[in-house]
């Protein structure tokens, strides 16, 4: 009889699997931070007008938003060692720096970490913009500097405004990482198509790891319901 | 004591303040009345740099400011020195009521925790909030939320109070308990500057009362003369209008 699924290969092939996950982990929970910083950033100078650079980051964003991850993707990995070694002939810069050696985890958290930082960047700049302009004064007025206030009454308020749209991006993000095996990094998805190869069971291995996806989004679907009540909290009308 | 000279402002092309004079006398509360958009919230607010005055000098506790070249540090000193009460309170929405109150001593005067809190804690005495030190803004009524927004202006013990319609936000019941605070802030010698529409307890409280309109101080005197014996037509008339809308 011909079977279906060769159900011990896909059981089997699941430790393999799982013992990448702190590679797709890693990748999408670095360049969500890295991409929180160049958000912020990006959003800061749109708010804040500041010349030129308001125009560059218009310009970021409408790129990423308007070529394929995969495209990306391909860019960081092959136009970043190009770049370096450019400035290293022409004007001996980054001497220290050897092109070779960089991990393709390094070019995969770039790439996402870039990629996630155009999207992010909106979605601050609004929530920012949500808090409302009475209290921006109200600091000022205490004599508070823009950093301080920003820090301790502007971000926690945007951050909590923004965190559900952020958590849909950052398991976005976890599955896109699943483009990185192009570059040769062995995640989740590497590991199965190597297991897929050596066994000649595509299904199994690609069954097995849509399976991992699935419980890691569902995992951190539930951490962030978590995390959106605590950031909430002070916006509930019953005492704390 | 505070000093305004020829304080102009403009919004683009439109003239807003007009050359304001004024000088106030430590421990004086002095109220300001006027219609609608005759800029009354931008003299206040002009005053501790929430709006750039466009020319003029700001003077509070000895320190004169010539706006036009008023440095990071200048403006710095003119909003540590004056405190904000704000019709819509403007409270931190994140913070507790104490830490509304905190913050600006740990994060501006850069105090100890334990020794702002202590300070904090007398100010919040003060309006009788201490039953709602871990209460969110939200968790308040409009009548606390304000008693918190004063109690945030005095924790940096400013030389002068500036309130803009500190209870045109507020349901009518809640407004006495504002006022209350307000009143027993007023005896402990604070500078104050009041911007209201209650004419009646402007008249009870003020040392001086200023009228004003389209951007230019009409008339001022104490509250006995301003309301019994006003002196401008234009006085006279937005009281017995404001007196007949009661
Ligand atoms: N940020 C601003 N930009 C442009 N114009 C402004 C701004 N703020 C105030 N104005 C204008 O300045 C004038 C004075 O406004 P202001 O708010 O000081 O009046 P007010 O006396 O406080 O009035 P109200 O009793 O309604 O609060 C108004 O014509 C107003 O439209
Ligand atoms: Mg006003």
């Amino acid at each position: 009889m011909e079977n279906l699924l060769d159900l011990n290969f896909l059981i089997e092939s699941f430790p393999a699997i799982v013992s990448r996950l702190p590679i797709t982990i890693g990748i999408a929970v670095g360049s969500l931070v890295l991409s929180l910083f160049i958000g912020v950033f990006t959003a800061l100078i749109k708010i804040y007008k500041v010349p030129v650079l308001s125009v560059i980051s218009s310009i970021y964003v409408s790129f990423i938003r308007g070529t394929p991850l995969l495209v990306q993707i391909y860019l960081v990995f092959y136009g970043i060692p190009k770049i370096i070694y450019f400035l290293q002939i022409e004007y001996g810069w980054l001497q220290s720096a050897d092109v070779n050696s960089i991990a393709p985890e390094v070019y995969a958290l770039l790439a996402f970490s870039v990629n996630l930082g155009a999207y992010l960047s909106e979605t601050i700049r609004s929530a920012i913009e949500s808090v409302d302009r009475g209290q921006f004064e109200a600091a000022k007025a205490i004599g508070m500097s823009p950093t301080a206030m920003m820090l301790k009454i502007i971000f926690p308020q945007a951050l909590a405004v923004a965190i559900p749209n952020l958590g849909n991006m950052f398991i976005s993000t976890i599955k896109d990482t699943s483009l990185v095996f192009i570059i040769g990094v062995v995640d989740i998805m590497g590991q199965a198509k190597i297991l897929g190869s050596r066994g000649l069971a595509f299904f199994e291995v690609y069954i097995a790891v849509s399976i991992v996806y699935w419980i890691l989004c569902i995992i951190v679907e539930r951490v962030l319901v978590k995390i959106e009540k605590r950031a909430r909290r002070y916006e509930r009308g019953i005492a704390a | 004591m505070i000093k305004l000279e020829n304080i102009h402002k403009y919004y683009d092309s439109q003239h807003v303040l007009k050359g304001i004079n004024l000088e106030v006398s430590k421990g004086e509360i002095v109220s300001i009345l006027g219609p609608s958009g005759s800029g009354k919230s931008t003299l206040l607010r002009c005053i501790n740099f929430l709006e750039q005055p466009t020319s003029g000098i700001v003077e509070i506790g000895g320190k004169r400011v010539d706006v036009e070249s008023a440095s990071k540090a200048d403006v710095f000193a003119l909003r540590t020195s004056t405190g904000m009460v704000f019709q819509q309170y403007n409270l931190f929405k994140n913070l507790t009521v104490l830490d509304n109150v905190m913050i600006g001593l740990t994060s501006v005067k850069q105090l100890k925790k334990d020794e702002a809190k202590k300070k904090s804690l007398d100010i919040l005495e003060r309006v009788g909030l201490t039953n709602r030190l871990n209460h969110y803004p939200a968790q308040l009524s409009g009548g606390q939320q304000q008693r918190v927004g004063i109690a945030r202006a005095l924790a940096l013990n400013p030389e002068v109070l500036l309130f803009d319609e500190p209870t045109s936000s507020l349901d009518p019941e809640l407004v006495d308990e504002v006022l209350a605070t307000i009143r027993s802030v007023a005896a402990t010698g604070k500078t104050m500057f009041i911007v209201t529409h209650e004419l009646q307890f402007a008249r009870e409280i003020s040392d001086r009362v200023i009228f004003m309109e389209d951007g230019v101080i009409v008339e001022e005197g104490t509250p006995e003369q301003l309301f019994t014996q006003p002196k401008a037509e234009r006085t006279k008339q937005f009281l017995s209008k404001a007196s007949r809308n009661k």
